[in-house]
């Protein structure tokens, strides 16, 4: 049964981003980014605080995404994007410091860590008309290069698991997906129909290094499904939606468990059989708003915890 | 038809005998260069007091020989020198394995010839055996991807560490239409800057118009810019553009021109005094010679702008905000304009692309291919320069020399595709060549195959004995050890070639078997020479 969680905040609300942490099955720590801020969760999604309450802000801070250390449990490290710059917090939000893009400032609208960030503390932010920053110092300078990345305005932004080896990472945009090989340093232009964009939303297989799978969610076409690193793409006709496919979460045992989780217009489908045939999550939920973000803390088996992002603001476990 | 009394005929066997001569000397010229551990050819100088000039590169060498004493032999120099400055100018690489296979060919075919081979049909079947070959080595080549193989690629063009380093770095991020300039340095290092952004060169109408002293630009943030060729002769034709930029609360704007008056030069500066509250800049687009403003369209593109053509009639009466492009950030000096992230539509900026690439497969000419691959490059964004350092002047040409050629073949080689080096791509090439000379209805045909087997052999052959190696040894333990494997004669082992990083570009290779097999069976057909007692008068001064 889905529960609507209570509302800190007055503003008209949109759920932008989730991000749990690793421990998320023993701590219950979670963090949604909204229109009124950055909030966190510390039992599992039922509760929420704002955590920009040490800052001193006249006008709510409108927070586009977020993403945790991998070993957040111990660094307690928190990045929010914003407009105009990346937020960073050291202990799980309590304070924060701030990274000012450079002018003009551009409005972040993806974050990505790097596997490895512990060693070398790499961090992608894609945005709107500035195309991908990097910062190789744990989120205190940002830098862009962008060479090949023509178009400038970042939907969604993936890492490779490997990205120590192949330093690879792939970049939705309104037309296209672009791959850089290089730590961003710059793009090529990979086979995804240009017809079919804008690119909403990205997911990459946990075994990408052998495997080259990644999946793209479109406006108005669907779902798409690469296995050779981009280079072509098909379209996973078994989805059958002409909404916009905001999320796509695959399972960390992709592809032993060929498990993956679209967020479509007021829907979640679920394929057990790597997008092959498609069936709701759940039958019994109604959802009051257009799913907007959805995090899967402990994977997708089935009864496994979701988190899901609201258009109306609210985020609701099921 | 009227006869010359200038003209001497040769006719056979003297006219083989000769062209042989003089093909066997350019050959044996470049020869000694081919291969990692190359042999250096010394060039005297004009004057005598100068030391002689290292060379290592066929296509130079050949250019620095500029006739042979005997006439007769040196129409065959001079038939296979332009055969390998063709080679040169469009690959920049591949030079000594074209005189190689082209002297193979050549060799095998006049001694055919002259004990009563058909050099007609010997060409027919060359040329068949030339497709195969470009086929095979097409179907072997594999991507090249990566810093680390760029590198390996780049060092087994340029045999420099240093340079193959930096260009691997250069083309991972340019990719292989990326712009990047050479120029000669002044540090003993080659050193390289790299430019986010688009740059273009187009100066500012004035160094006054220069508000950032530090960097010695003008420099704007989320800027208009208008678009043209227009010439403004008068301050008053640019009260349309202020009025847009009035009425939309615009502080920066820049214009793109073809001229701007002293006068409008001047009213630009007195309205961008305080460049806090309003700033103008104007850069000067000289219109090409063949008047088609090609390169203003790419800018329009980028920036999303409409631009005003002198040749369709526009003024900039009626300008509206639309119909200004827009920058992130756009910047100007003495030189160049450029911008970083124009808000042109991405669709646009991709069909130009598009249709760019298609143009540069089509062309044919170095210079013509060229041009479209620096607007590609400029369209994608980014750029880089290269210093060539070194020791002395000298040195710098070199490298310089170097660079430029090594960057040319990295281009083919990211573009079609790498194949395993030292030779071993054209010796894998000789078992279908066999396979076809067994296979042949006539002599003419199995002679043919058979001489391009050998040939294909040749290249491998060279690089071992310029190592101080014996081919025939070296060759079959090749041979034994199966495909992909080859001599490195660095550490004189029999290696798997592509993973070791010996590698060549695919189109250096292709474009050498080209011309060595085309115009060697060209100059097979060759049976008479016709040449002048005295040289013409081309010019009268």
């Amino acid at each position: 049964m889905s529960d609507e969680l209570n509302q800190e905040s007055e503003v008209q609300e949109i759920v932008y981003a989730l991000a749990s942490s690793p421990d998320f099955a023993k701590s219950g720590t979670c963090f949604s980014a909204r229109q009124s801020g950055l909030y966190r969760s510390d039992n599992g999604g039922e509760t929420w605080k704002t955590v920009y309450g040490s800052l001193t802000i006249d006008v709510p801070l409108v927070t586009t995404s977020v993403v945790l250390s991998p070993a957040f449990p111990q660094d307690g490290l928190v990045f929010a994007g914003t407009n105009g710059g990346i937020l960073r917090s050291s202990n799980g939000g309590k304070s924060w410091e701030v990274a000012i893009l450079r002018t003009p400032s551009p409005l972040v609208t993806s974050l990505a860590i790097s596997p490895d960030f512990a060693s070398d503390r790499t961090l992608f932010a894609g945005t709107m008309e500035d195309g991908v920053f990097r910062s190789t110092d744990q989120g205190s300078t940002w830098v862009f290069w962008n060479f090949g990345l023509y178009d400038p305005n970042i939907l969604c932004l993936v890492v490779s698991p490997e990205y120590q080896v192949d330093q690879n990472l792939f970049a939705g945009t309104e037309n296209a997906i672009f791959r850089s090989q290089n730590g961003a340093h710059s793009w090529r232009e990979t086979g995804f129909p240009a017809e079919r964009g804008p690119v909403l939303s990205m997911a990459i297989s946990p075994a990408f290094a052998h495997d080259g799978t990644l999946f793209a969610g479109t406006d108005s076409y669907g779902l798409f499904r690469s296995k050779d690193r981009g280079k072509t793409w098909q379209h996973l006709a078994g989805l059958d939606v002409s909404s916009s496919i905001n999320a796509i979460l695959i399972s960390p045992e992709y592809p032993d468990k060929a498990e993956l989780l679209a967020l479509a217009e007021e829907q979640l489908f679920v394929s057990r059989d790597d997008g092959l045939t498609w069936s709701d999550w759940r039958k019994d939920i109604e959802l009051e708003g257009d799913p907007i973000a959805v995090a899967a803390p402990t994977g997708l088996a089935a009864g496994s915890p979701l988190l899901v992002g609201l258009s109306t603001g609210s985020v609701i476990r099921i | 038809m009227k006869k010359s009394k200038n003209k001497r005929v040769i006719f056979q066997p003297i006219a083989y005998k000769a062209m042989q001569t003089g093909i066997n000397e350019m050959a044996n010229v470049v020869r000694p260069t081919l291969g990692p551990l190359p042999r250096m050819v010394a060039f005297e100088r004009n004057t005598k007091n100068e030391r002689p000039e290292i060379l290592d590169d066929g296509g130079t060498i050949v250019r620095r020989i500029i006739a042979l004493r005997n006439k007769d032999q040196d129409m065959g120099a001079m038939f296979l020198r332009h055969v390998l400055w063709q080679q040169h100018e469009k690959s920049g690489d591949g030079t000594a394995t074209t005189a190689v296979l082209f002297q193979s060919i050549f060799n095998q075919g006049v001694r055919y010839i002259t004990t009563g081979g058909n050099p007609m049909m010997m060409r027919k079947h060359i040329e068949k055996g030339m497709e195969m070959v470009m086929d095979e080595l097409k179907n072997m080549a594999t991507t090249l991807e990566g810093q680390l193989k760029i590198t390996e690629v780049a060092e087994s063009i340029c045999y420099d560490r240093e340079m193959a380093g930096i260009l691997g770095e250069v083309f991972d991020f340019l990719g292989e239409f990326g712009h990047l300039e050479i120029r000669s340095g002044r540090s003993r290092q080659i050193e390289r800057e790299y430019v986010t952004g688009t740059f273009y060169k187009m100066p500012l109408f004035t160094a006054e118009m220069i508000k950032d002293r530090d960097k010695m630009m003008a420099y704007a943030e989320d800027v208009p810019i208008f678009v043209s060729d227009l010439d403004f002769d008068e301050p008053a034709q640019f009260a349309p553009l202020l009025r847009v930029a009035g009425e939309a609360g615009i502080k920066a704007l820049a214009i793109i021109a073809n001229h701007v008056s002293d006068s409008g030069v001047a009213f630009l500066l007195n309205i961008s005094r305080n460049p806090e509250k309003f700033q103008a800049f104007a850069v000067d687009a000289p219109i090409p010679e063949d008047g088609q403003p090609v390169l203003l369209e790419d800018v329009a593109i980028q920036l999303g702008a409409k631009p005003f053509f002198k040749a369709f009639g526009s003024t900039a009466e009626g300008v509206t905000l639309e119909d200004l492009g827009h920058a992130r950030r756009a910047w100007a000096d003495k030189e160049y304009f450029g911008f970083v992230n124009g808000r042109g539509s991405p669709q646009d900026v991709r069909k130009r692309i598009d249709e760019l690439k298609k143009r540069y497969d089509a062309a044919k000419d170095v210079e013509a291919r060229n041009k479209v691959r620096v607007r590609i490059g400029k369209l994608l964004g980014g750029s880089a320069t290269l210093w060539a350092g070194g020791n002395s002047e000298l040195d710098i040409e070199m490298r310089k020399a170097r660079l430029e050629r090594t960057v040319e073949a990295m281009r083919g080689a990211l573009l079609k595709g790498i194949v395993p080096g030292g030779g071993v791509a054209l010796l894998a090439c000789r078992h279908t060549m066999q396979r076809m000379a067994a296979q042949a209805m006539d002599e003419d045909e199995g002679f043919a195959y058979r001489t391009l087997a050998r040939a294909l052999e040749e290249p491998a052959r060279v690089i071992i004995q310029n190592a101080g190696g014996d081919p025939n040894v070296i060759i079959d333990r090749i041979d034994k050890a199966g495909p992909g494997m080859g001599f490195d004669v660095r550490t004189e082992k029999i290696v798997n070639m592509a993973e070791v990083g010996i590698v060549d570009a695919v189109a250096v290779t292709m474009d050498a078997v080209h011309q060595a097999f085309a115009s060697a069976a060209l100059a097979l057909t060759v049976d008479t020479l016709i040449h002048h007692k005295k040289p013409e008068t081309v010019f009268n001064t």
